[in-house]
């Protein structure tokens, strides 16, 4: 081709064309206001994803519900909607204890509904030496303002993935995310059905029994199953949730299998699960952390951490977590999850060594690559240099 | 506290982390701020189960695998970047399917000029001939505007020169896609298939202007494409480390809260927590939007500039959903890296469409184990499907509606890629995650969850922005980076824009030294 001779309608009116564009351009800008824009927070796209995912939210104690001495459930009351969930997703919550500053992850137990009438629930379990549970059963009170993070957490219910029977384990006190899955099924924000296989070890320790009786009895989707460890009771599954007690009870057809409980759950369920050949898509576990590495003597190293160009030197502990050093020293990094998945607390280890426990290292391949780590599942196993900030 | 800085860079996306590494390695000293703890904006990736998911980036541009011809890496190499990120070559350029049975459409397009044209006239015989002269005038185009972006010292004597060997270029710069590719006696077919990336830039042909597509072609055609082994996230992450390493300070979960405008002059920003930073100039990796109407006061901001916003029509706003699949690709029949899946091959039609949610059918979608296997544990695979909304229609979702809203968009577009393809994935979804433009508004502030930033209309297509739009807007000082400056959205435009912005400030740094 003869580049020469190439024109769209003619060289005179391609010329002409092209110079149209200048006048054209100066029309376009004129003619529009002078005002500004519309704020960004103002389209609606804008709104919905500040109302889901807020900074952060103040909540209002406005109810205690103790469960025995076992537990006790704190009531969030608002006058406006609260951030809008998934059921099976946590609240993070800020804590000044001390000189320390902590989070701590708490699965929502009521329903996503409730949430856009200004509603949440959350329930703490007594536990030995538990430093923030025991700072919220001694110190939270109705009228107390605590501070939020917006939900967050994967073991939800999506029909795009999952079957559509979930069969639930539940030990202890992780009966709340699938309290919350009952509820917005029975409310009909959720279309599964839940077959509810709670592990105790006695019947006193089952919480919101009257409740899940209720909704088991009431809504052909919920079936509940109360399976106690530690007592022979009647009317109860005696033992461990397996292999066995799920078979027993599973739905005909597919089902799904949640699980969200304390470490010894998990750990039964890993030689349990097996046996009933399912493929890995339909079991779930909510994230745990398996916490301290061994009984080895711990020995103490130091952090040097470096926030917004300022540097400061930390204790820490091979036998703690490196998030958990910062806690103690009042360093404030955004974690949620404390269990290396959501990666809020993402950091760079400028130099030293750290223990990540097997299968809890989530971390994208380029941070691997260059030495970002998430510092809630990381312990010090040198002095370190971590850049937070 | 007060701080002092040579540079202030607002944000650490695709334009201002470029931005910032050329600031570093030209030895000034910089502050990057992000308000997040991550840096790249929508070059990102997450993890979910045992799937690494890329958040954006279907193929970059730019990196030529196949001529060589690289101006981004370039960039990544002088700033100190390029030996840390692994690049994969792709050799498809896309699979075009449309819905409309009546079409009968299912094109497999390679990358690579004579592969692209050979596999062209195979489908529309007789084609070569008019195909072959197109790609002359795409090349001719290009070298124009290496001409044009190699001067670096101007010369009355080049305007002479542009106008007597840089015809083609001047001939084309206001026609549409259409116009031109109508202007060759090419057949409908040929433009259907030549026009198949057109959701990459949003808007339909018969207003996209010419030589913005055709740069487009030229580089991912001519040129070739490539991913990041590690995701986009590694290229984000590369460029920080480059950055660091040059002596740059780079501080996240950090908002700024004002721009601070002396006499007319941006002179640095104020921090969430007070702090002041001075700087001789700021870059502004924020949307426009941001800018005007959140950073820096309004009796400050010149009627020019917001005239200017007020002209423009945000951009397509997205959707994505990703899926980490329990067969191997070879298992479930995914033969494709890119599938370009539409309602109809007018694209003008998908775009009308593509205002409502009911009615959107536009879907791109990537299985990344066609340009890698081993992207996924062995037996899986990842696919990814990206979809673009015209119009605002998201913003009349309701908090209330918005999970089943989006879980019925994404399923649409599975079952949209199974009908399109015969393959079958719905039973073997292991992990999904599921992005709309609420999703892209809460991670990079967008408006409206725009991911084009401005859309390339005819009013303001992309000739018209690099003729008329300035990086340095009409507040000395200010320096604009990213998808809503000259060079329109897209990782290799951001990349693009942050180093001019960076070189900018750099000229205006020493013209004010002298």
């Amino acid at each position: 081709m003869s580049k020469k001779k190439f024109s769209v309608n003619g060289n005179l009116k391609d010329s002409l064309n092209t110079v149209k564009f200048l006048t054209e351009r100066k029309h376009f800008i004129n003619s529009a206001a002078a005002a500004l824009p519309t704020r960004t927070d103002d389209f609606g796209v804008n709104r919905v994803a500040k109302s889901i995912h807020p900074k952060e939210q103040k909540l209002v104690i406005s109810r205690i519900e103790e469960h025995s001495d076992i537990a006790k459930s704190y009531f969030f009351k608002s006058e406006t909607a609260l951030a809008y969930f998934k059921a099976g997703q946590y609240l993070t919550f800020r804590f000044e204890i001390g000189n320390a500053v902590v989070t701590r992850s708490y699965s929502i137990a009521s329903s996503p509904a409730s949430a856009l009438n200004g509603e949440y629930q959350i329930t703490v379990k007594r536990i030995n030496d538990g430093f923030v549970s025991d700072y919220i059963l001694h110190n939270w009170t109705v009228g107390n303002e605590v501070t939020a993070y917006a939900p967050e957490g994967n073991m939800t219910y999506c029909p795009l993935r999952d079957a559509e029977n979930i069969v639930a384990v539940a030990g202890g006190s992780g009966i709340t995310p699938f309290l919350s899955l009952a509820r917005a099924i029975d409310q009909g924000d959720e279309d599964c059905t839940l077959t509810l296989l709670y592990g105790c070890r006695t019947s006193d320790e089952i919480l919101f029994k009257s409740e899940l009786d209720s909704l088991s009895a009431n809504n052909s989707k919920i079936n509940v199953v109360y399976v106690l460890s530690h007592s022979d009771e009647e009317g109860y599954e005696k033992g461990f949730v397996g292999a066995d007690i799920i078979k027993k009870y599973a739905p005909e057809g597919n089902y799904s299998i949640f699980v969200c409980g304390p470490g010894g759950l998990y750990k039964y369920l890993e030689s349990e699960l097996p046996k009933l050949q399912k493929e890995k898509k339909y079991i779930r576990f909510e994230v745990f952390s398996s916490g301290k590495k061994s009984d080895e003597e711990p020995t103490e190293y130091s952090i040097t951490v470096i926030n917004r160009g300022v540097e400061s030197v930390i204790k820490a502990s091979s036998s703690e977590t490196v998030l958990c050093a910062f806690e103690r020293a009042g360093i404030e990094v955004p974690a949620r999850c404390h269990t290396g998945e959501c990666g809020f607390c993402r950091s760079k280890l400028v130099s030293g060594k750290v223990y990540i426990p097997e299968g809890e290292d989530r971390r994208r391949i380029a941070d691997m690559q260059f030495n970002f780590i998430h510092p809630c599942c990381c312990y010090p196993e040198s002095d370190l240099v971590v850049r937070i900030n | 506290m007060v701080k002092n800085y040579d540079a202030v860079v607002i944000g650490a996306g695709n334009g201002g982390l470029v931005a910032s590494a050329r600031l570093a390695k030209e030895g000034k000293k910089t502050l990057l701020i992000e308000r997040h703890n991550l840096p790249g904006g929508f070059a990102t990736s997450f993890v979910r189960g045992r799937f690494e998911f890329e958040a954006s980036l279907h193929e970059l541009c730019g990196i030529g695998s196949i001529t060589g011809k690289s101006p981004l890496q370039k960039i990544f190499q002088e700033v100190g970047a390029a030996d840390k990120i692994e690049w994969i070559a792709l050799d498809e350029a896309y699979r075009l399917i449309t819905l409309d049975k009546n079409e009968k459409c299912d094109y497999s397009m390679p990358l690579g000029k004579d592969a692209f044209i050979a596999k062209l006239e195979e489908y529309d015989p007789g084609s070569a001939p008019v195909v072959t002269k197109i790609f002359d005038l795409i090349e001719s185009i290009e070298k124009t505007l290496d001409f044009v972006s190699n001067i670096e010292d101007f010369k009355p004597s080049m305007i002479k020169e542009i106008f007597s060997e840089h015809t083609e270029f001047l001939k084309v710069a206001n026609y549409s896609v259409d116009e031109v590719l109508k202007a060759f006696g090419t057949s409908q077919k040929t433009r259907d298939i030549l026009n198949g990336y057109w959701c990459y830039l949003g808007q339909p042909t018969d207003e996209l202007n010419a030589i913005h597509y055709f740069t487009m072609l030229h580089s991912y055609l001519i040129d070739g494409a490539v991913i990041p082994k590690g995701r986009s996230h590694q290229i984000s992450t590369a460029l920080l480390e480059a950055f660091t390493e040059n002596g740059g300070e780079a501080w996240f979960n950090t908002s700024v809260k004002k721009i601070i405008i002396k006499n007319g002059s941006a002179t640095g920003v104020i921090l969430d927590d007070g702090t002041q930073i001075n700087a001789k100039a700021v870059i502004c990796n924020a949307s426009p939007y941001n800018a005007y109407t959140k950073l820096i006061d309004e009796n400050a901001v010149p009627d020019k500039l917001k005239k200017e916003v007020n002209a423009k029509t945000l951009g397509a706003k997205g959707f994505a959903v990703f899926l980490g699949l329990n067969r191997s690709a070879e298992e479930l029949g995914l033969d494709n890296h890119t599938y370009f899946i539409y309602p109809t091959n007018d694209n003008r039609k998908c775009y009308e469409l593509s205002k409502k949610i009911e009615t959107n059918d536009v879907q791109a979608t990537v299985c990344l184990n066609k340009a890698f296997d081993d992207c996924s544990p062995e037996g899986t695979s990842i696919l990814y499907m990206t979809s673009i909304f015209a119009g605002d229609e998201w913003s009349k979702v309701s908090v209330k509606d918005y999970y089943k809203t989006k879980l019925a968009f994404a399923e649409k577009m599975i079952n949209n890629f199974e009908k399109a393809t015969g393959i079958s994935i719905r039973d073997y979804i292991e992990e999904i995650e599921i992005s709309t433009p609420m999703t892209y508004a809460r991670y990079t502030d967008a408006p409206a969850g725009t991911i084009y930033g401005y859309e390339a209309s005819k009013e303001d297509g992309i000739v018209k922005r690099i003729v008329f739009d300035m990086i340095d807007k009409g507040i000395p000082g200010l320096y604009f980076a990213g998808g809503y400056t000259t060079r329109h959205m897209g990782y290799s435009p951001s990349y693009t824009t942050g180093d001019m912005a960076a070189k900018a400030a750099i000229l205006a740094m020493e013209k004010e030294a002298k």
